[in-house]
């Protein structure tokens, strides 16, 4: 078609109204059109070169693992090393990005700034926070739920039935949603690590009586002087709480056990460390479920906040709508917590009935609905005014960024059992007690906060960390330590170290929003690039436990289990070393292609 | 644990600042002092105001979280640069260099950095002091700008596997980093200020050396290992390294451009001048 139409402008050439400049000379159209009459017999070659030319190249895949550095968790960058190693013997380009722990957080969980990542996902002891995590309604949103932008309409049904369900049905539900993503791999869980702290023996007693990652592992210790000297010193390798105690700021909390001494919630999850778990009453005194979704809550009587303001059913009821909006529906761009989010999602609606009594609406099954009330409770008279959009002089921020969610929250206001005294950024903060906390009224059959102060020291190593307990420096390491330090803890009479389990565990994350992230068959195998087994040993000293699933022993299924090598996505090669030809034969099987320099080409 | 280490630090270098007074300056010079210290101090004074607000601006930057939209990470880029050239020094690690380059790092380097201050000040012509002061205060001032520029991570942090534990001077002794985490975030990296601020003091040290011969091959020793240390404890890239002797030299150059430029008085008789002219 377009060689003809060519041959008949070439035959008139004063087609059109337009006018050479100069009269009787040879107007431009006439010369262009007089050159594609003589162009007409190459005009099919044109074409071909044209769409030959027009077509973008596929280009080798390059990408980026954000993680921290080894200063803030040296296990997270030696896997990222490992995995890096792995993909480059299967063709592809990597580099590694280090970003402080805050500043990983906010490209990964805000911003969404990267293209895959390794690190620690909080998790949770129960499987419900994968609703949040992987639901492609919260893919727009920012903190945990959904960081990955992964969207399936399938997954995202089971996810639904999952929280819907209760008991054996919900068991069931849960496995079978395990098994969509051990096919999707959304995010690829690796492994989640054995916690070991080391504690002094000789001043404190009962540190086996909660999960010292959670408030009540600092509750309920019984002193062994007498109570001469009852402060508790603990030692945190992580700066993040001298700097920042914003119970919502996802940058600045890993599960948030020092928020969690600070803010009360109407229940609490209580993990022991043989990893057995319950939801126990907190602020509430009791809940009955007067129909299949009507949950009523009665709160304790007199409660009051740090600053001697009453807490009632109004806080509690402002807390549920400031976490689905902290703008209060002030802004038309909603502005939702990034924490806590996925659990206030299964409540509806919450209303006071009086100033002790709560009715929640829930909207998922009754084992869900009552995880809901595990969220912090913030007192209405200090967050009400934070649902304004943050001013920094001189910069614009982004929308939907109120100053409830980077506002650093010091001095804190909740009514937890320890309340803020003092900090110096990077080097402590110090808290005292509670003195009219619930767990100290009579007739309360709680875990009550014992020791009159509570000092955080921040020391961010290990080692010295080690050190200062053995020096009688520090009661306790309330984060973990690391694994590779481990092995060379001192035997003696007077520290001990304390192992407990955990539902927190490592991961590569992909960014779904890109490519080729977004294509399961490439999630799968890049999956099947990594030995989780070999990792647990050389990374963690053998001091963690291959997954398949990101969920605790208690609710992974037999046929999930990790059982010498992946149930789902078993290793392509041996001890760590990939086999390059298996892994290239399966990313082609995914339908990728290699260069003849045996580099991995994709679109993206 | 941050006062002991405070505390070791002024001893040691108590210790060896009355002695290398003796062996490098001699007595004389210090019986000179007592007759124009006030003279001295008033002309070295805004030299040391500007060392004064730099250590007071270096450390706000420390203590802020700072804007990472100028920031670019540059981890793998200098490693990908440099290849895995640092580790030549874990082949050649035994205790006895792994102390002796963990006393240089803190204890030699704060011996370094003060001694030349004392030196120079004993001098009847004070311009060389107030040069070394306008270096180090350079030093400060253009290093806290790259470190906001580069934002990097030292090869301790990627070579985990590589470099010997021993080697780590805060696995090998942790009280340091409560003493280095008070100047120093973990992402100041490139340049090496220990590096620059050492090799500004042994290029002073060449220049003066007509007057104290003696401190030269000591500085130019110090100095040497201080940049070497940084290496071998897997804190600095080799890259951070150069760019602190270039600093260095750029700080030197510098210091000298504008010290003497202007005086107080001066600029006080201009102001003067340039008033009266005004009320006219």
């Amino acid at each position: 078609m377009s060689d003809r139409n060519a041959v008949t402008a070439a035959r008139k050439p004063d087609d059109g109204d337009e006018r050479g400049p100069a009269s009787g000379g040879i107007s431009r159209r006439a010369a262009l059109t007089a050159t594609v009459g003589l162009t007409v017999s190459t005009s099919g070659c044109i074409r071909q070169l044209r769409s030959a030319v027009n077509r973008d190249d596929v280009d080798p895949l390059s990408l980026t693992i954000t993680t921290v550095p080894a200063d803030s968790d040296r296990e997270s960058i030696r896997l990222a090393r490992a995995i890096a190693d792995a993909l480059e013997t299967a063709g592809i380009d990597v580099s590694i990005e280090m970003r402080a722990s805050e500043e990983f957080l906010r490209s990964v969980l805000i911003n969404h700034d990267f293209d895959v990542y390794v690190g620690r996902h909080p998790g949770s002891p129960d499987p419900a926070f994968l609703y949040e995590a992987l639901h492609s309604l919260y893919a727009d949103e920012s903190g945990w739920q959904n960081p990955f932008g992964f969207t399936n309409l399938l997954v995202d049904d089971l996810l639904e039935a999952q929280r819907e369900a209760d008991g054996d049905e919900r068991r069931d539900a849960v496995e079978r949603t395990l098994e969509a993503l051990a096919v999707e791999q959304p995010f690829v869980p690796i492994c989640r690590p054995t916690e070991h702290r080391l504690v002094r023996n000789d001043r404190f007693d009962g540190w086996d009586d909660g999960h010292l990652a959670m408030r009540t592992g600092y509750l309920g210790l019984e002193s062994r002087n007498g109570g001469a000297d009852d402060r508790l010193r603990a030692v945190h390798t992580d700066p993040r709480p001298s700097e920042n105690l914003n119970p919502l700021a996802a940058e600045y909390r890993d599960r948030g056990t020092i928020t969690e001494l600070l803010y009360d919630s109407l229940a609490v999850d209580v993990v022991d460390t043989d990893g057995d778990r319950s939801l126990e009453p907190w602020l509430a005194d009791d809940w009955v479920f007067e129909d299949e979704s009507t949950l009523v809550v009665d709160l304790r009587s007199e409660l009051t906040f740090h600053d001697g303001e009453a807490l009632t059913a109004a806080d509690v009821e402002f807390t549920y709508e400031f976490v689905a909006d902290t703008t209060r529906g002030g802004d038309p761009f909603p502005a939702p917590s990034p924490r806590f989010r996925g659990l206030a999602a299964a409540i509806d609606d919450v209303t006071a009935r009086d100033d002790e009594t709560l009715v929640f609406t829930v909207g998922t099954g009754q084992d869900v609905g009552e995880r809901a009330l595990t969220v912090p409770i913030l007192p209405r008279h200090v967050w009400a005014d934070r649902s304004a959009s943050a001013s920094v002089r001189g910069v614009s921020v982004a929308e939907g960024t109120t100053e409830a969610l980077v506002t650093d929250n010091v001095p804190p206001i909740g009514s937890g059992p320890y309340q803020f005294h003092d900090r110096t950024e990077r080097e402590h903060v110090t808290f005292e007690r509670f003195d009219d906390h619930v767990t100290r009224r009579d007739g309360v059959e709680l875990p009550e906060p014992t020791a009159d102060e509570l000092r955080v020291q921040i020391d961010p190593r290990s080692t010295s960390a080690i050190q200062l307990i053995e020096n009688d420096d520090a009661d306790v390491t309330s984060t973990p330590l690391e694994t590779y330090v481990i092995d060379d803890i001192e035997d003696r009479d007077d520290t001990r170290v304390v192992e407990s389990p955990s539902w927190s565990f490592y991961q590569l994350g992909f960014n779904a929003r890109k490519a080729p992230f977004s294509n399961p068959r490439f999630r799968q195998v890049v999956a099947r690039l990594i030995d989780k087994a070999w990792l647990v040993e050389d990374v963690f000293h053998g001091y963690a436990e291959p997954i398949a699933a990101p969920v605790p022993d208690a609710w992974t299924p037999e046929h999930l289990e990790y059982d010498g090598e992946d149930p789902e996505l078993p290793f392509l090669g041996s001890n760590g070393e990939v086999n390059r030809e298996a892994a290239r034969d399966e990313f082609e099987a995914a339908g990728f292609r290699y260069d003849s320099e045996g580099t991995l080409r994709v679109r993206h | 644990m941050l006062a002991d280490v405070l505390l070791r630090l002024t001893i040691v270098v108590g210790l060896m600042l009355p002695v290398a007074l003796v062996l490098f300056v001699g007595r004389e010079r210090l019986w000179q002092l007592q007759h124009d210290w006030r003279d001295r101090v008033r002309t070295c004074a805004p030299a040391l105001a500007l060392l004064a607000v730099t250590l007071v601006f270096n450390r706000w930057m420390r203590d802020t979280n700072p804007d990472t939209r100028f920031s670019t990470y540059m981890t793998d880029t200098i490693r990908r640069i440099e290849g895995e050239f640092v580790l030549v020094f874990q082949e050649i690690e035994t205790w006895w260099l792994t102390e002796y380059f963990s006393w240089i790092y803190v204890y030699g380097y704060a011996f370094l950095l003060i001694f030349p201050g004392v030196a120079y000040f004993l001098l009847s012509d004070t311009r060389t002091f107030r040069r070394l002061v306008t270096a180090y205060a350079l030093n400060y001032v253009l290093g806290v700008v790259l470190y906001v520029l580069v934002i990097a991570y030292g090869p301790r942090n990627v070579f985990l596997t590589e470099v010997e534990v021993a080697t780590m001077l805060y696995d090998h002794s942790p009280e340091y980093q409560y003493l280095t985490r008070e100047v120093n975030r973990n992402t100041n990296v490139f340049p090496s200020l220990h590096t620059s601020l050492a090799a500004t003091v042994g290029i002073f040290a060449y220049h003066t050396r007509a007057t104290y011969r003696a401190w030269f091959p000591v500085a130019v020793v110090l100095a040497a290992s201080v940049a070497i240390s940084t290496m071998y404890l897997a804190i600095h890239w080799a890259i951070d390294v150069v760019a602190g002797l270039i600093l260095a030299y750029a700080c030197v150059a510098l210091s000298d451009r504008l010290v003497g430029r202007w005086t107080l008085t001066e600029l006080r008789d201009e102001l003067r001048e340039r008033l009266r002219t005004d009320r006219w």
